[in-house]
């Protein structure tokens, strides 16, 4: 056998060395979206992987269904239970929504969409990242699809994270699970006054979402529920995220932090929709970008 | 046909552990030990062993690259951590390529070296927290036992095919 490290191979190391810092210090830089070449790959890729994982997914709901109709029962007692309430809610929301929109009406504001307002896009998850380092998914909707970056995506049960890279055909959603310093989206609680703060990834021993920066003086409570803030500008409000199940005061006791629930089941995922919020960002004469025009 | 057997067969695997493999994860559905798939490392690994160890560094780099930009949000960690690993244990001398029991473990270590070397880069760019013992415990001993599982399994049969296309390939040459 030859040496093990040759000279030759000592410097071919050495700049495969090289090769990876440069890499790195390329991907870690801010906002970067994904380069042409890795479009093309991820598109390809994705095509095949959404032939796999179709069928995948048909399987997966039979076996669940099948669980399904063993609750199904009890399940139909309570929904019929809740069913009295719903007819007397659905008076009032409709009696409220028409209150709203004469007062709005009377102040102008209708034709400006609200902080609120959204669209909808359904997608296929169609993978997941295999290593549990990084919590990402791949969905099967792109740029073609009126898909852009940082675009909120939630299931029916409630928000699950943002869109990390969009490629023509696919992009990857980064859930709120993922350990990276930079995820990170504002909240606020849902109560008699606003609380606003960040959700900033999960907590190793809990498994609970970490919502931090709560201003100390703010009262809350365990139940109580977290919702987007859409002060980030590309979120819409009012987005579930989760219930607090505990709070306590930062390392520093300068803050509040609390654990919140997440409403969305993030390993069991199938079908996502990516959320489009109407409202524009900014306004435009307070926007920075156009200052320099006047 | 018989030339891109092995690619083919790669690229299955790679998609496989990315979608397949998720939807039916069994640390998705409760269980507490995190199972890592690291078939395709496994097979270029096999490969290196028995084919060459060029073969198989064209291999992981290759699919090193498709790890990285698909799955990752580093690019390089991957190819370079596979082209380090596969070129490590690629010994393809006689007392590995007879001995199947050796070409398990070779495989094997190649695994845990990889672990490893992700854990160490992603901790180092703030991308993993978690503690050694928590790694050690929860992630690399039942990956460990989950891929050895797997190749105690179907080691002979891989073994066998890459034999079979390695021939058939000095044949057609």
């Amino acid at each position: 056998m030859a040496p093990f490290f040759s000279n030759k191979r000592l410097i071919a190391l050495l700049v495969c060395i090289i090769v990876l810092v440069a890499l790195v210090g390329y991907s870690m830089s801010e906002r970067r979206s994904a380069s042409l070449p890795e479009q093309l790959l991820n598109d390809s890729v994705g095509w095949v992987q959404s032939a796999f994982s179709r069928p995948a997914h048909g399987v997966a709901g039979f076996f669940e269904s099948i669980n399904d109709m063993r609750t199904i029962y009890e399940e139909n007692k309570v929904l019929k239970s809740h069913l009295d309430d719903y007819a007397a809610l659905q008076v009032e929301l409709s009696e409220l929504r028409r209150h709203n929109e004469e007062l709005q009406g009377s102040l102008e504001l209708l034709d400006d969409p609200e902080i609120y307002d959204f669209s909808l896009r359904s997608a296929m998850m169609i993978s997941r990242s295999p290593d549990r380092w990084t919590e990402y998914i791949g969905i099967n909707k792109g740029a073609q699809h009126g898909i852009e970056e940082d675009m909120a995506v939630m299931t029916s049960k409630g928000l699950i994270g943002k869109v990390r890279s969009v490629s023509q055909l696919t992009s990857t959603v980064q859930l709120l699970s993922d350990q990276d310093r930079t995820n990170r989206i504002s909240a606020m609680v849902d109560g008699e006054e606003a609380v606003f703060g960040f959700i900033e990834g999960i907590s190793d021993e809990s498994g609970y979402l970490q919502f931090t920066k709560i201003d100390i003086d703010a009262e809350i409570e365990e139940g109580m529920t977290v919702v987007t803030s859409g002060l980030g500008g590309v979120f819409p409000r009012n987005l579930v995220i989760g219930e607090i199940v505990e709070y306590e005061s930062d390392e520093f006791g300068l803050t509040q932090q609390a654990y919140v629930k997440p409403s969305a089941d993030f390993n069991q995922l199938d079908y996502v929709m990516v959320v489009e919020r109407e409202a524009a960002s900014l306004e435009s004469d307070i926007d920075p970008e156009n200052e320099d025009n006047d | 046909m018989i030339r891109y057997s092995i690619f083919l067969v790669l690229f299955l695997f790679f998609v496989l552990e990315g979608t397949v493999y998720q939807i039916f994860a069994p640390d998705l559905h409760g269980f507490s030990y995190t199972l890592i798939p690291r078939w395709v490392l496994l097979v270029i690994v096999f490969v290196g062993i028995l084919q060459g160890r060029g073969a198989a560094m064209l291999y992981a780099i290759g699919f090193g690259i498709l790890y990285d930009v698909i799955y990752s949000p580093l690019l390089g960690v991957y190819t370079f951590g596979m082209a380090v690993m596969v070129y490590l244990v690629s010994f393809s001398i006689p007392f590995f390529q007879k001995n199947l029991g050796m070409t398990i473990f070779m495989a094997l270590l190649a695994v845990v070296g990889l672990e490893y070397f992700v854990y160490g880069m992603y901790s180092l760019m703030g991308l993993a927290s978690q503690p050694h013992n928590m790694f050690f415990y929860m992630r690399l001993l039942p990956t460990f036992v989950f891929n050895g599982l797997i190749l105690v399994a179907t080691g002979f049969f891989i073994r066998k095919w890459i034999l079979y296309v390695v021939k058939r390939k000095q044949e057609l040459l």
